[in-house]
């Protein structure tokens, strides 16, 4: 084997690394060229406000992205205030014990368990046992457990971030626990609690597995009347064109698959836009 | 002569290591009691105790009493305690909103004024107590963190005699402050003294011959010597007192 | 009244710090009890090893062995394909790339996480099926390998965002201790970054495994679905998750296959306990470096 001279090699290695880096990147050009190359010519006006017609091959996804709205907003109100009080307990009052590391432990494995296995509990918990069916408060309870932990997690970090000169201040001047998090805490990790939570609502919107046998329906003739309603969501309907509908128009599912991506994306952007905002106009 | 602070066998603990030993001081109405000492020597711990700012500590624990006015704090409500017993950290720290604000924020929390006039007289009086009004009075919406350091520093004295104190507790307010900073805060702490009584942890004995009426000595959190300034300064009793005022330790 | 009011919310406050544990102890419990109803009819060693899933037939047999080797091949061919590429990425991000590039190179790897995993699968179904079937010459292209690369491509968000955090944590002096001696950047990287990054690395892969084991639809979408037993990596396979979720639909509630399937749920459930667990202990450690 020749050797390389060490200055040879790292060039070579160099240019393995970027080589790699390309790798790693392209995929995601790639599925957004094609869905973008493919999708843009059904939409128009028509497609995003009719409803489906002639078993799905024709006409617009119109329920399809009321439903995810609607769902994903049930989704959110459950999931945020609980997770951010979790987040408030754990980064204001909770000391490190036995029992706050019990917690942590709790919040890790939700954080890793499969969201199939979420839907499958929510199928056995909400739409069997508490006998809710198959509905949108059954995929919204499902949903905001499976987000609880990511919901926990980013808004324990966005609290931890506000400097902890801020709480002593208020409390030499004899303001309460509850009124320093309420008045000081609180109104600095915003923008930090808004980005996880705008975040967590792109990742929301794209979710399939844990809805599909709590809370979608393959097809629904109205737009969705209350929360114990079924409903049709933008994922779960582009899972249904793409494969259990024989002679589907490709375009249609194409275009489908761009207003989701479109959707997705535009969310996260407004969490990163937010992020930037705020890191530049923070005082401290 | 009132006490108004006791402290009576005072010892406290880091992870059971023992950084103040039963300490017994008396701190007495209106005065400025100096507490100096090179660090370890359990000053902030000290006075941190005396707010009980100690206690959110979980690997804090202590023995030992402290009355306040002949009550014992650790029978008192803790926010109760607090606004009695203002305190003033070593780093400045604003918080992150306007002057006036920073100044009206307690008193707002703890309920003591509600109307927009009151407060508007509020801000004034503790303004000028802390001898910074003719500096601040045109800008009183601008962030208090675009302050400088020593103007902080003052804000955070006036955000607490918006809270009518009884007592303040100084922890090294001026070790990042420039001379002229420090001068102006000893200024308004001479001030005060009048209305409040004053407990001053530093490291700058110089600071502590300036301005303090009664001067303790600590090391290894013990309590080495206590006097009048002008004694301590002039003939102090230990010799380990001696070495420390003339820098020959610490 | 004001202290009455601070009592409560501070109640409230308590209550959902510990919701997350109820839940966990409520799924655990829920995925538990069925399970133990199930193996009290089903011997738990049959099911483990048993080559065969027929849930309808009139003798169900509900042996999830291939099962596990379709989870298990999925996941083994996307590690491979991810892992090293994105040590490398991570390697290229953190120390090769100028400030502005990396921020670029972050959002775009970034973005990919972003992108619903049915949209993947889509993909997948038009674009890469159709070329496995060509390239390899084989019957369908609906196989673990599609799956696999698919998946790979999931995962390696995870691993390059991890391990990139892992690297950069390294501390400076190290560096600087190699370059003094005279290394070249790449050899200091090679021998001393890579090294004392490993730990967060290791780490990161754990959690990428995790990403995939659990990844539902895609699965679904491109691996075949075919409960037999593969014998390489170029056949159709089923894995757990796929079974829960097309199955969960269509049984009766209470009966033997709804049973069978929440005692995968808890298998699953075991399984990413365990990989996240023992990553945590992993970061902890790079942590505590």
């Amino acid at each position: 084997m020749i050797r390389l001279s060490p200055k040879l090699s790292q060039k070579f290695s160099y240019l393995i690394l970027f080589l790699a880096t390309t790798l790693a990147i392209t995929p995601v050009i790639v599925i957004i060229f094609i869905i973008v190359k493919n999708g843009m010519s059904v939409i128009n006006w028509e497609f995003l406000a009719s409803m489906p017609k002639n078993g799905m091959r024709d006409g617009g996804v119109l329920p399809a992205i009321v439903g995810t709205f609607v769902i994903v907003t049930c989704t959110i109100i459950l999931t945020l205030p609980t997770g951010l009080c979790a987040a408030i307990y754990l980064n204001e009052y909770a000391r490190d014990n036995i029992f706050a590391r019990v917690i942590k432990l709790g919040i890790l494995n939700l954080a890793g368990v499969p969201s199939v296995v979420y839907g499958l509990f929510g199928f056995g918990i909400f739409v069997m046992f508490l006998k809710l069916g198959v509905s949108i408060i059954a995929g919204a309870l499902t949903l905001s457990i499976m987000e609880l932990p990511v919901i926990i997690t980013t808004s324990r970090n966005a609290l931890n971030s506000v400097p902890y000169s801020f709480r002593e201040a208020s409390w030499a001047l004899g303001v309460s626990r509850w009124q320093t998090i309420r008045h000081i805490v609180l109104p600095n990790a915003l923008p930090g609690i808004m980005t996880g939570a705008v975040l967590s609502i792109a990742r929301i919107s794209g979710e399939t597995a844990p809805i599909l046998f709590t809370a979608a329906a393959f097809y629904v003739p109205h737009l969705p009347h209350s929360i114990f309603d079924q409903v049709m969501t933008l994922p779960y309907h582009l899972y249904i064109i793409s494969t259990q509908i024989p002679n589907m128009p490709n375009n249609i599912i194409f275009g489908t698959a761009l207003i989701l991506l479109v959707m997705v994306l535009a969310i996260s952007f407004v969490a990163i836009f937010v992020r930037i905002y705020f890191r530049k106009h923070r005082k401290w | 002569m009132v006490d108004k602070i006791k402290v009576e066998n005072l010892s406290c603990y880091y992870n059971k290591k023992c950084v103040l030993e039963s300490l017994s001081i008396n701190v007495i109405q209106n005065e400025i009691l100096s507490i100096i000492g090179p660090s370890n020597s359990g000053k902030t711990t000290f006075l941190r105790t005396l707010n009980r700012m100690n206690d959110l500590d979980s690997i804090h624990s202590r023995k030992g009493e402290v009355y306040l006015d002949n009550n014992s704090i650790f029978d008192m409500d803790m926010e109760d305690l607090r606004r009695r017993i203002g305190m003033l950290f070593a780093m400045p720290t604003p918080l992150p909103m306007s002057i006036y604000e920073n100044i009206v924020y307690a008193p707002k929390r703890l309920g003591l004024i509600s109307k927009k006039p009151e407060q508007d007289a509020l801000v004034v009086r503790a303004l000028k107590d802390a001898s910074l009004w003719n500096e601040v009075k045109d800008r009183l919406k601008s962030s208090a963190m675009e302050m400088s350091g020593g103007q902080q520093q003052r804000l955070c004295i006036a955000r607490i005699l918006a809270i009518n104190p009884e007592v303040i507790l100084f922890d090294e307010p001026c070790s990042g402050l420039d001379p002229i900073s420090t001068a102006k805060i000893e200024e308004s702490m001479i001030e005060l003294k009048r209305k409040y009584t004053m407990v001053l942890v530093t490291n700058n004995v110089k600071q502590a011959s300036r301005v303090s009426d009664r001067t303790a000595f600590f090391l290894m959190g013990k309590i080495i010597e206590i006097d009048t300034t002008d004694k301590m300064f002039v003939s102090p009793k230990e010799r380990q007192t001696e070495d420390y005022i003339t820098g020959r330790f610490g | 009244m004001r202290k009455i009011v601070d009592t409560i919310i501070e109640k409230i406050i308590f209550l959902c710090g510990i919701s997350s544990v109820i839940f966990v102890i409520l799924i655990f419990s829920f995925l538990f009890i069925e399970s133990f109803v199930f193996f009290k009819d089903f011997s738990i060693i049959k099911f483990i090893t048993g080559r065969y899933w027929y849930p309808d037939s009139k003798l169900a047999l509900f042996g999830i062995f291939s099962l596990l080797v379709g989870s298990f091949l999925v996941t083994l061919g996307a590690c491979l394909i991810a892992v090293p590429i994105s040590i490398m990425t991570a390697l290229y991000i953190s120390e090769v790339a100028s400030k502005n590039v990396r921020d670029i190179l972050k959002s775009l790897v970034e973005l990919m996480v972003a992108i619903p995993s049915v949209v993947i699968g889509f993909i997948g179904m038009i674009v890469l099926v159709p070329c496995v079937k060509k390239l390899f010459n084989i019957p369908t292209g609906l196989t673990a390998f599609s799956g696999s690369v698919m998946l790979a491509f999931m995962a390696m968000p995870t691993i390059v965002t991890i391990s990139e955090d892992a690297i950069r944590s390294v501390p400076w002096q190290y560096k600087e201790g190699a370059l003094a001696l005279g290394a070249t950047k790449w050899q200091t990287m090679r021998w001393i970054v890579l090294k004392t990054a490993r730990p967060g690395i290791i780490a990161a892969t754990m959690l990428g495994i995790g990403r995939v084991i659990g990844e539902t639809m895609t699965v679904i979408m491109i691996t075949g679905n075919s409960s037999r037993i593969p014998h390489s990596i170029f056949e159709p396979v089923r894995t757990m998750t796929a079974v829960i979720a097309t199955e969960i639909g269509e049984t009766v509630n209470g009966s033997m296959h709804y049973k069978a399937l929440f005692s995968i749920g808890l298998v699953l459930f075991l399984i990413t306990f365990l990989i996240n667990f023992v990553a945590d202990l992993f970061l902890e450690k790079n942590k505590n470096k």
